[in-house]
């Protein structure tokens, strides 16, 4: 008797097990009736953003009673690995939002994105009014995969008044730049340039612009492809050494905080100059009052690249393969002429959609950013982007180390040879 | 008459051999398969590249810069966790504490249950070289001249990863003690007491034989948490500057995730497996356990 209930409870126990790792196959057919649901995938749960897609889901939803979208978001770098779990396998979100050039070129490799070129070519009154050019991070082998929004640029913030305090100007060559550092130091200002260089990335910004000054396009072209990349040019070690002498205005402080510790020294009025990207305006504004102004990272005199590059790129929206025409609509709803206006009126970062972003609707500062990314004869893609990805990590932990004197420019660039030579 | 099988205990274990099946065995197979395939989370097939990422493994500096960090964790995590805890807790056992001695229990163990997110987020802004405690206080004394960016700087950074560990983990080691210690029979401190004993030659002759196994078991908590160490490291410098603080499992998870090798990332979880394995077998056999003399 006492061996029977042992045995049941056994099986109860091991059909229990086995039942919870079968049920997951039985909620594909969720969508009943002609209800239609869409899952959406963004990486903005923080404010304002998220408030700012939750309502534009409830409009959606009004407008069109039949569909329901289930939104679920993380924040920046989880975002990044929640992605890359989700389209190794069949989950992927119906819509969600990506990055552009490397990080969209891999997602689109697994093959689970879907094509966007004839939905732009079917509605041209919807896909005119996206600025052409913000296209081409989302555009693999003449094929677009994803719908640009957001733009940005990255630019040196500078302090208004202590500029005018210190008698100095806005740099227009790199050397010039360095005048200004030493006259800003000479002023008493000890660390006129600051970096939270425990981000990696703010790293990767610094060097995909000084590689944009300094080296040649086409030998740059073919070292920001995986296929032919080399790094064999000198003008690379010139380029390291360049973020090297910039690093020494830094301080000891810049390797011990991240960008937005940096930023708030800025915001404070402690630290006159900082590389910033223009979506991060608002934010500046918010926690402090500082006067500022920006210029491009300046033309480096002898350096063999492009004199007036900007760097940075857009971030949109993808679609799964097999998004429904629901989606389809969604995303065009998203990134309509009257939510982008409303986005820059509530979120201030610039986007890609003509009428989005006009002199009402935008503080002036934001639109003197915005007239600088629609000038910029070139633009350059975030380094860390637009590398493969072990290659930028050789080259950001090299920028720590270069900041803590642990390195030299040609050990970072021989490591990155063997790297890619393998 | 033939003794009959007993089948219902068997039965028993069975849902717990399942679960540690499921979640632990085959995982660990399924990881050494791995290592010999070049493969992220992206790609639909796996490349099977033999013992290429093995070698690698070898020429690897990073790998030999977190061996040396785990090892310095270990070292430094058995000095601190082993001997101090040990010190620690009988001295909480003393009769001269007995009245605080459940107060300071609680003290020393509080850290223990504070999440490690909260804890180095907190020794973040201890270490912090603008505002942080840690700088302050030197100032203070006036030792300005020791005051440095104690995570930005590629020398200090690890030691001030270890140094937030011992301070989290100490309390948890000396609990573990003091239970070892209360469950020694009082009759062989009285007979010491006889023989005339001090307190500090009771420590040497009567506490530390009888907290043996204690000790071992906490010499294997320690060094293979040492050898496992992600959390801390990841979440104070993410093994930055440079690569000077990075572990094995920083190491591994950066691979994996962030530069998107999954199969060189399994290759490095092999091996931070088998060290942990080897020390586990180590210590095992130089402290034979469970033959208590």
């Amino acid at each position: 008797m006492k061996k029977r209930i042992g045995c049941l409870i056994v099986v109860l126990l091991l059909t229990g097990i086995l039942a919870a790792c079968g049920s997951n196959s039985s909620n594909e057919a969720e969508s009943s009736g002609d209800e239609v649901v869409i899952d959406f995938f963004h990486r903005w749960p923080n404010e304002p953003r998220k408030s700012f897609y939750d309502q534009k889901i409830k409009e959606f939803e009004e407008a069109n009673p039949n569909v329901k979208i289930n939104v679920d978001s993380v924040l920046n770098d989880s975002y990044k690995e929640k992605v890359r779990v989700l389209v190794s396998n069949d989950d992927l979100p119906d819509i969600f939002s990506s990055w552009s050039d490397t990080f969209a070129e891999n997602l689109v490799s697994s093959g689970r994105i879907k094509p966007l070129t004839d939905l732009i070519e079917s509605d041209s009154d919807w896909s005119g009014k996206i600025i052409e050019s913000q296209y081409e991070g989302f555009t693999f082998d003449d094929t677009t995969y994803g719908i640009p929004f957001t733009i940005d640029g990255k630019a040196f913030f500078y302090n208004k008044e202590i500029f005018e305090e210190v008698g100095v100007d806005a740099p227009e060559t790199y050397d010039e730049f360095i005048e200004v550092l030493d006259e800003l130091q000479a002023a008493g200002y000890e660390t006129p340039l600051v970096e939270g260089l425990t981000d990696a990335w703010a790293i990767s910004h610094y060097m995909g612009t000084i590689f944009h000054r300094v080296v040649e396009p086409e030998i740059l072209a073919q070292d920001y492809n995986p296929e032919t990349a080399a790094f064999t040019d000198e003008s690379y070690i010139k380029g390291l050494e360049i973020f090297q002498e910039l690093t020494t205005y830094m301080g000891e402080v810049s390797t011990a905080i991240d960008h937005e510790a940096a930023r708030n020294m800025f915001s404070a009025g402690e630290v006159p100059v900082l590389y910033m990207q223009f979506a991060e305006i608002l934010m500046v504004e918010d926690a402090g009052d500082v006067d500022f102004g920006f210029f491009n990272f300046p033309e480096v005199t002898d350096g063999n690249g492009s004199a007036d590059s900007l760097t940075g790129a857009p971030e949109g929206w993808m679609l799964s393969e097999n998004a429904p025409k629901e989606a389809e609509e969604f995303l065009k709803f998203l990134t309509s002429e009257e939510t982008a206006a409303e986005f820059t009126e509530v979120d201030g970062q610039l986007n890609a959609i003509e009428g989005g972003v006009t002199e009402e609707n935008a503080n002036p500062t934001s639109y003197e950013a915005y007239q600088i990314v629609l000038d910029s004869s070139e633009t350059a893609p975030w380094f860390d982007n637009a590398v493969d990805i072990t290659t930028a990590d050789i080259f950001m932990r090299g920028g720590q180390d270069l900041a803590i004197g642990q390195t030299t420019p040609e050990q970072i660039i021989e490591e990155v040879q063997s790297q890619v030579a393998n | 008459m033939k003794k009959k099988f007993p089948l219902t205990p068997i039965l028993f274990l069975l849902p717990s051999v399942f679960f540690l099946a499921v979640f632990i065995y085959i995982p660990l197979v399924q990881n050494f398969y791995n290592s010999f395939f070049d493969f992220n989370v992206f790609s639909n097939s796996k490349e099977f590249v033999g013992l290429a990422q093995i070698k690698k493994l070898f020429q690897d500096d990073i790998v030999m810069v977190s061996i040396m960090n785990n090892f310095k964790y270990a070292i430094i995590s058995v000095i601190f966790q082993i001997f101090f805890a040990l010190i620690l807790a009988s001295i909480l056992e003393d009769k001269l504490f007995r009245k605080v001695a459940p107060t300071l229990r609680v003290i020393y163990f509080i850290p223990v249950m504070i999440s490690i997110s909260v804890i180095a987020l907190l020794f973040s802004f201890i270490y912090n070289p603008q505002m942080g405690l840690l700088n302050s206080f030197l100032e203070l004394v006036g030792l300005d001249t020791w005051a440095r960016p104690w995570l930005g700087d590629s020398t200090s950074a690890i030691y001030s990863v270890i140094a937030m560990s011992q301070w989290q983990s100490i309390g948890l080691i000396t609990m573990l003690f003091i239970v070892a210690i209360q469950k020694i029979p009082n009759e062989l401190y009285e007979a010491a007491d006889i023989d005339g004993a001090g307190r500090i030659r009771k420590f040497f002759s009567v506490t530390l034989p009888q907290v043996k196994e204690t000790m071992f078991v906490n010499l294997l908590i320690t060094v293979t948490g040492s050898i496992l160490v992600f959390n801390e490291p990841f979440i104070l410098t993410n093994g930055g500057p440079g690569n000077s603080s990075m572990t094995l499992a920083v190491h591994m998870y950066q691979t994996g995730f962030s530069r998107d090798n999954m199969g060189y990332a399994s290759t490095i979880a092999t091996l931070t497996f088998l060290l942990s394995a080897i020390f586990a077998l180590i210590q095992i056999k130089v402290s034979k356990t469970g033959k208590e003399d």
